[in-house]
């Protein structure tokens, strides 16, 4: 039975290594001071593997054809993709997959309910290469990607995503190996508009209310009221990245996250904070 | 306009979809925008937005809304995208201003 180590859910805007010199100073450490504090927890939690749940971007299936979760299964992964080069503006890199536990949520989650499709080619965008960055600067701990459909409707639904986030830890739990260490990351968000009329604009009170939601730690409650229309009211184009965070609020079981930071930033175009869950609890 | 509004079968938003993906059409696309633009099948209206760079009428017409910036970008370039960068007031010009002209 393998542990559920950990489970994070950050901001991946690629403001944050593009033009983060744009954002007040006073944010800018705060930013930094927090995204180093998540790289902490991942020191000490020590995972085997990091299984990642983040939108898409359309990058990788286009609108014909978008599943709602898509299981990276490749032995390895570089980013960030070429376009995406000079915006999010981070050196290349590469990272190990785990075709083993990436395998294994497809084929258990076919038996639970849950139609994980699944790739052996994906292109990176911010969507890992943000995250990365911060908090496994040497890109050395294996990563599962999970590409899902956070922007293109029908979406699946806030009640859904936590749903499939629990049946994730639970294959996770069952069916990988004694000992090894998972640690569940989400990225997106929070409330921002790329797109729309928005765009230069932070919803800093429904981000401050969902975070507050979270630590509050009623899973239930959460997915009543983070509705897919409450998200979309915050930033049509970008906020329903949040789902990716009530995946990761289903693997963490109902206990309360900790918010680490939050700064809403006209300057980056999003509102950018990061919470844990702490599965020692 | 916003993701909801979204035509899936819009030939533009293949254009953009595959744009980004692909240097070579890329290249293309910052050479020979006409080119490109008899690939997909567009409509006469789509047509005029691209050739006037209109983002807006493309939103209009069902483009997908985070596709937007990055036509913003696909133009203007995408390095050092902060609000005052090219590619971020081509956006405010032609998304924002025209909407508060408009009311």
């Amino acid at each position: 039975m393998a542990e559920i180590v950990g489970v994070l859910a950050l901001s991946h805007a690629p403001g944050l290594t593009g033009w983060l010199d744009k954002a007040e100073e006073r944010v800018q450490r705060a930013l930094l001071d927090g995204y180093g504090e998540l790289r902490r927890i991942v020191e000490s939690l020590r995972p085997d593997v990091i299984v990642g749940v983040a939108n898409d971007h359309l990058l990788n299936f286009p609108l014909n054809n978008v599943p709602d979760f898509c299981i990276g299964t490749a032995k390895a992964w570089q980013g960030p993709a070429e376009w995406f080069v000079d915006w999010v503006s981070v050196p290349p890199y590469q990272v190990a997959g785990d075709p083993e536990t990436a395998k294994t949520l497809v084929r258990e989650g076919a038996r639970r309910g849950v139609n994980f499709a699944f790739a052996d080619q994906l292109l990176f965008d911010d969507n890992w290469s943000v995250p990365l960055f911060f908090l496994t600067p040497r890109h050395d701990i294996p990563l599962v990607p999970i590409h899902m459909n956070c922007i293109v409707p029908p979406l699946p639904s806030p009640e859904r995503c936590r749903a499939v986030g629990a049946v994730m830890a639970e294959i996770l739990r069952d069916c990988r190996p004694a000992r090894e260490r998972v640690l569940v990351m989400a990225t997106g968000g929070l409330s921002h508009d790329p797109g729309g009329p928005r765009y230069f604009e932070v919803d800093e009170a429904f981000d401050r209310w969902f975070l507050a939601l979270l630590e509050e730690g009623d899973a239930d409650k959460v997915v009543r009221e983070v509705t897919i229309d409450r998200m979309v009211a915050a930033g049509d184009g970008g906020t329903t990245e949040l789902l990716a965070w009530l995946v990761a609020m289903g693997a963490a079981g109902g206990r309360k996250a900790r918010t680490i930071c939050y700064e809403p930033s006209p300057p980056l175009r999003c509102g950018m904070g990061a919470v844990a869950w702490d599965m020692s609890a | 306009m916003g993701i909801m509004a979204v035509d899936k079968t819009l030939a533009s938003n293949r254009l953009i979809f595959e744009v980004r993906r692909d240097a070579a059409k890329y290249q293309r696309f910052r050479g020979d925008l006409e080119g490109t633009l008899a690939e997909y099948g567009l409509t006469q209206a789509e047509l005029q937005a691209w050739r006037e760079r209109d983002i807006r009428t493309l939103a209009q017409l069902g483009v997908h809304p985070y596709f937007l910036p990055q036509v913003s970008r696909l133009f203007e370039g995408a390095a050092r995208n902060h609000n005052q960068s090219r590619a971020a007031q081509f956006y405010a010009q032609r998304m924002l201003a025209e909407e508060k002209s408009r009311g």
